[in-house]
């Protein structure tokens, strides 16, 4: 059975899925490729937006360099979790 | 009585390691700790805790022996019997504190990466315990291989940890978290022998090689996140 996944885990797999999609993506389309619910998704994004992870651009969410930035860190402290077994 | 075993051509490279080792002992904190903020992983600030608490006795070494070694110089520039007496008393005195504290903090350090992935209640644990309390009792006797033998027993254990954990993960970057961790438990058997100058100097270069690894480690998981969010950018 699969780990039920974390904040930090949601937020950094939206962004990933943003930063897929050429920096933007439609707002229905984020919900279901990271698997949320409509308020879950409501609740992430105005999250992302105050933290200044992403923001709304005609329509589309889009992120920002510190949501790039945030991957990035977020994808180094998962390989150092991971190297030492965390 | 011997204070210091390094060679006399190894004085300042001594110090440089001891530099390198600090750097890179801070570089695993840090990444422990933003690890902490992040997902605030209680495990992940144990073990930066405890790269932290063996930096900071690098850093008593680090003085420690600077003083030392200025000291030193400075008794022979003076040339007399009465001062120099006094002056080398008073570097003893700060020598033995500046050792004890770095024994009690790489001690300390080493025991919190150990224990972070091991279950409570372990075989490890009750001896680990138990060389603690020896080793309390004993500090004050100055036996220099003390310290180098619980050191070594506690990097055996680590060691043993990864193994374990490598077995199950098979992740490349734990294997080469062993090796140096492997290589640091070596070191510690050499400095066994460091009352033999040239074997203290192997020891030290043994202690370089191991944080070098460590450093190639940093490196490693640093490019990883980069590495992934270029490949994700390139989509």
């Amino acid at each position: 059975m699969e780990r039920k996944r974390s904040h930090t885990q949601i937020v950094s797999d939206m962004l990933g899925i943003i930063q897929e999609r050429r920096g933007k993506i439609k707002p229905t389309h984020l919900m279901y490729k990271a698997n949320l619910s409509h308020v879950q998704m409501k609740k992430y994004l105005e999250e992302m937006r105050k933290k200044g992870l992403a923001v709304k651009k005609n329509a589309m969410i889009e992120i920002t360099d510190k949501g790039r930035e945030f991957i990035s860190k977020y994808l180094q402290v998962k390989e150092f979790e991971e190297t030492f077994g965390l | 009585m011997k204070i210091v075993f390094t060679p006399d051509w190894f004085l300042s490279f001594d110090v440089l390691i001891e530099i390198f080792s600090f750097l890179v002992l801070i570089a695993f904190f840090m990444f422990a700790l933003r690890s902490y903020k992040l997902n605030q992983n209680k495990k992940a600030l144990f073990l930066g805790i405890g790269f932290f608490l063996i930096a900071f006795a690098e850093i008593f070494t680090i003085f420690t022996k600077l003083v030392l070694y200025y000291d030193t110089i400075f008794t022979k520039e003076v040339g007399q019997m009465i001062v120099t007496y006094h002056f080398v008393n008073s570097v003893d005195i700060f020598y033995y504190l500046g050792f004890f504290f770095h024994k009690l903090l790489t001690l300390s350090g080493l025991y919190l990466i150990y224990k972070i992935p091991s279950k409570k209640g372990t075989t490890g644990d009750f001896i680990l315990a138990g060389f603690f309390i020896i080793i309390s009792a004993i500090f004050s006797s100055s036996v220099y291989f003390v310290f180098h033998i619980i050191a070594m027993i506690i990097l055996f254990f680590i060691v043993m940890n990864y193994v374990n954990i490598y077995k199950k993960t098979k992740f490349e970057n734990t294997k080469t978290l062993i090796g140096a961790f492997a290589i640091l438990l070596v070191s510690q058997i050499v400095f066994l022998f460091s009352s033999i100058k040239l074997v203290y100097a192997i020891g030290q270069i043994l202690q370089l090689v191991s944080y070098i690894i460590m450093l190639i480690l940093i490196y490693h998981i640093t490019k990883h996140g980069k590495k992934k969010k270029s490949h994700a950018d390139s989509l």
